[in-house]
């Protein structure tokens, strides 16, 4: 019995016996050392930014990526004279004397970590500071990254930007592993698949001298790249219409109506990925994306609507026709059409290329707003489309109390869209029926070139509308741009569908212009591209002709190198 | 002198050295609160968990120990429901903690204790040759064990590996049955390789070289052995340790807290600290050898490897020679959950001795 007993204590008196002449190593024969190393506080780590991983567009062409950079980084602890310290910096770079203070002074959670004071330095700010480097005790020029979005500001809203973690933001992502000062991704792609582009952080741990240089590396650890995101974004179609909206206030969407893969999206005002703070008060509301979150009355594109809604219920039969007088006295109130000789007497094949208010005015008063609004919410307007970017609008589709039949009919009052649904309700007539989920991310694909994630289109229902409704309302958006109010979209070799929209706005008295909306497809017997243009402070026929140069450059070859490759085989099957 | 040193101190009793390490470890945390992080909350909750659970300690010493036999199955099902629980609603991370209010309660650290007892218990009237025992005995470790290496908590589910030789021996294994199923835990450890989690392996991997992730657990271990090598002989002096005060070592007040302890009390301190420690496992270790019932025996047995195990894995962490995983130094470091189960422990201990004497 006594010896079994002994066995635990002698066990204990084995590994004292370890720790303590450990501890007579570290403590007293190499304690000079570390003794130095402590009174010093001389181990520094610095961090070498996390890498993200590459943005691309469908043709594996990058759209943003990380570039090396030169930032201005501190260590609180090792400031001398942070009054001074502060005087020198603000008079190389651009930055107030009381902001760099104020990050001088907080009060840091670890003195000896890095803190940012500004990012992406010039070379002159670079050789000025490495100058003055004796005078400027615990600052320092450090090595990371920036994010180089090759477009800039024609992909600001798509791609979004990364920042500096905020307060609130590192409460919720803190277990991601992310701390103060790292970078996320703040709006658009960068946001929503900021956990599969984000890598993993790499720094070394160094040894300083008294002034906070470096003397000796202790240990490294690589960085290593984030997935990297591939997009339906096609870059060259994301150009052209961001030239073609050049500074106009608005927004342009393009999508393949055979798969809701969203092939451009850009929206002005816009502003630089890597130069946030110029824009933070800016008027015009740069940081919108007004395609998925600028919500607007569709005007006349919701005539389409209400062709459906009254062929589909039986209303009105093709060739019933209506007089257009240019008004019409609804209770004690007079309805204006927008041409005001009137049309004379139109049925539904002319009244869609005119856009006759009066005409719709009257089916729709025949239909009722409750059916008008069934068929709306069929097509998807007040919900929201599911695209996979942040803050997405839904609209609004009214109660049926809220709004009469003659302001429905023509997508005036109290019914708001995004483009975007806009986009998808064309999308939708364009292919008969189907109601794409539209999405921009189409893979996600590891640093070492294996596919993590594939996303695939997505059918969020069938609508059916008659074959004989169908052909009456394309025939009719052909017709809107062959003769029609969308005339300026018209292609000599390309036959391009839409509807035009102009929206009056609330306030037209005090001097405020139109919207002006234009939703197209074309070809127009086999789409492949369906298009929206909205235009801020702008007729539609300004918003169709953006849309008409837009889509030359786009389907038509010879203007445009990326699509010729694809011409060059057609041709070929021509010939044999 | 020192017989006479022996024979005043061979008479204080297991709670005697408790109350001592606790003491200290009360002290230690003072100093540790008073640091740039200024945690002076750690201070005030942990004076309130050692009234709790002096206050708890009062009332388990008014139970027989004998009742936890009978209890035994009980307290091991509820502790195995608290930690599938934690699995689910524990705080997102490692999920180790179930948030009740102010206090977080950790399952893994009742665990243990629970465990030995349902062992013990068990043992007591089995015999542990016969095969079918054994396997029985394997289970009642290897459900809380993988329940908290899913969690994931690398160092507790040693532990239960541990307790669990530490009892089948002294319940009278035969010394083939032992290493039949030492070898046996050896052979599959290279397959507890691949289940574990990544950032285990990179624990291990960075324990073998500290330099590998020096921005992670490697800076950890590095300020760690900068801070005890600092303090020297005699150390830097109560509440003058800078080390720990300026923050280097993130988890100065749980379990790094022998770093403090050896930055402001020096090699003479950590001698001293060890030295209560193993008069502390002594006390122990004389009540298992005077007790006559099997069940005392064993539990008490359990309870000491337990401690002992957590004292050497702990100590032995921050100076290097151990992989850094999350074990506490018992009655020192902060964290309520691990006094409470320290103290009930000892207050089981006491009780088994008190009831040995009336024999």
């Amino acid at each position: 019995m006594e010896g079994e007993k002994r066995l635990f204590i002698n066990l204990t008196k084995l590994f004292f016996t370890v720790i303590i002449l450990r501890c007579f190593y570290l403590q007293v024969i190499r304690y000079p050392y570390y003794r130095n190393l402590s009174n010093r506080n001389c181990i520094r780590t610095i961090e070498t930014g996390i890498p993200r991983g590459v943005i691309y567009d469908r043709n594996m062409r990058p759209l943003a990526q990380d570039a090396p950079a030169l930032h201005l980084v501190f260590v609180p602890y090792d400031l001398e004279n942070p009054e001074k310290e502060a005087e020198i910096l603000s008079g190389i770079i651009s930055m107030d004397k009381q902001e760099i203070l104020r990050k001088f002074k907080k009060k840091y959670i670890n003195p000896f970590d890095r803190v940012y004071i500004k990012r992406q330095l010039t070379k002159e700010e670079v050789s000025l500071i490495e100058e003055n480097m004796p005078v400027l005790p615990g600052v320092f020029v450090q090595e990371g990254l920036i994010r180089d979005y090759i477009l800039g500001k024609n992909t600001c809203h798509l791609l979004g930007y990364t920042g500096e973690i905020s307060e609130e933001q590192l409460r919720v992502l803190k277990e991601k592993g992310y701390k103060q000062g790292d970078f996320v991704g703040q709006d658009g792609i960068e946001k929503v698949y900021d956990d599969y582009l984000k890598g993993i952080p790499g720094g070394i741990q160094v040894e300083v001298d008294a002034l906070g240089h470096q003397r000796r590396i202790m240990g490294r650890k690589y960085a290593s790249p984030g997935n990297n995101v591939v997009l339906t974004i096609d870059q060259t179609i994301q150009e052209i219409v961001s030239e073609e909206l050049g500074d106009r206030r608005g927004c342009i969407a393009v999508m393949d109506p055979r798969n809701g893969q969203i092939l451009a999206m850009v929206s002005r005002p816009g502003f630089e990925p890597n130069n946030i703070r110029e824009y933070l008060n800016r008027d015009g509301h740069p940081f919108l994306n007004r395609a998925i979150k600028g919500m607007y009355s569709p005007g006349s594109v919701f005539k389409i609507i209400t062709e459906i809604t009254a062929l589909e219920t039986g209303v009105i039969g093709e060739y019933d026709r209506v007089e257009c007088t240019g008004a019409i006295e609804v209770a004690d109130r007079v309805f204006h059409c927008w041409k005001e000789e009137g049309h004379g007497w139109v049925d539904i094949n002319l009244a869609l290329p005119y856009s006759c208010n009066i005409f719709f005015g009257t089916i729709g008063m025949r239909v009722g707003v409750a059916k008008m609004l069934e068929f709306a919410s069929m097509f998807g307007l007040g919900v929201i489309t599911g695209i996979d970017l942040p803050g997405e609008k839904q609209g609004y589709l009214p109660d049926k109390r809220e709004i009469d039949p003659l302001n429905l009919s023509i997508g005036q009052g109290p019914i708001l869209v995004t483009p975007l649904q806009l986009l998808s309700l064309v999308s939708t007539v364009a292919n008969g029926g189907n109601i794409w989920k539209p999405y921009i991310v189409k893979e996600i694909i590891s640093p070492d070139g294996k596919k993590i994630k594939e996303f695939s289109p997505e059918l969020k229902k069938f609508v059916y509308i008659s074959e004989e409704t169908m052909e009456i309302l394309k025939r009719g958006l052909k017709n809107v741009v062959m003769f029609g109010t969308g005339s300026r979209a018209r292609l000599d070799k390309i036959e391009v569908a839409g509807k035009t929209g102009t929206v009056q706005r609330a306030a037209e008295e005090l001097g405020l212009g139109t919207h002006g909306f234009f939703a197209c497809y074309a070809p127009a017997d086999s789409p492949k591209i369906a298009m929206v243009v909205f235009l801020d402070n702008a007729s539609s026929s300004e918003a169709a002709g953006i849309a008409g140069k837009a889509l030359k450059r786009i389907l038509i070859p010879e203007l445009n190198d990326s699509t010729r490759a694809e011409t060059e085989e057609l041709e070929n099957v021509e010939i044999f | 002198m020192l017989r006479y040193f022996r024979r005043q101190t061979a008479e204080k009793g297991v709670i005697f050295w408790a109350s001592l390490l606790l003491f200290i470890g009360v002290l230690i945390l003072f100093s540790a609160s008073k640091g740039v992080l200024a945690k002076e909350g750690i201070f005030l909750k942990q004076c309130l968990w050692i009234i709790i659970a002096t206050i708890a300690g009062v009332f388990i010493k008014k139970i027989d120990y004998r009742d936890f036999q009978r209890i035994a199955p009980l307290l091991y099902f509820i502790i195995s429901l608290l930690l599938i629980a934690v699995l689910f609603l524990g705080s997102a991370g490692a999920s180790r903690w179930i948030r009740l209010g102010i206090f977080n309660l950790q399952p893994s650290e009742f665990a243990k204790l629970i465990t030995v007892i349902t062992l013990a218990a068990y043992l007591a009237e089995k015999d542990i040759k016969r095969f079918p025992v054994l396997i029985v005995s394997l289970f009642i470790v290897g459900i809380p064990f993988l329940l908290v290496l899913k969690q994931p908590n690398l160092g507790t589910a040693f532990i239960f590996i541990v307790i669990f030789f530490a009892i089948i021996y002294e319940a009278g294994a035969t010394r083939r049955q032992i290493i039949t199923l030492f070898m046996l835990g050896l052979l599959s450890s290279p397959f507890m390789w691949f289940i574990m989690r990544p950032y285990q392996r990179e624990r291990i991997l960075t324990f073998l070289n500290p330099m590998r992730d020096p921005l992670g657990k490697g800076y950890n271990l590095i300020q760690s052995i900068i801070t005890i090598g600092s303090g020297g002989l005699f150390g830097k002096g109560f509440l003058r340790g800078t080390q720990t005060k300026l923050a280097f070592l993130p988890e100065y007040h749980t379990d790094f807290i022998f770093c403090a302890f050896a930055e402001e009390f020096g090699f003479i301190g950590v001698i001293v600290l060890l030295g209560i420690y193993f008069m502390f496992f002594k006390s122990i270790v004389e009540v298992i050898y005077y007790t006559r019932e099997r069940f005392a025996r064993l539990l008490a047995t359990g309870i000491l490897v337990m401690f002992i195990a957590h004292v050497v894995i702990n100590t032995g962490m921050t100076m290097g020679l151990f992989p850094v995983v999350g074990i506490p130094l018992p009655f020192i470091s902060y964290g309520g959950s691990s006094l409470m189960v320290s103290l009930i422990s000892v207050v089981i201990v006491a009780n088994i001795k008190e009831n040995t004497i009336m024999f």
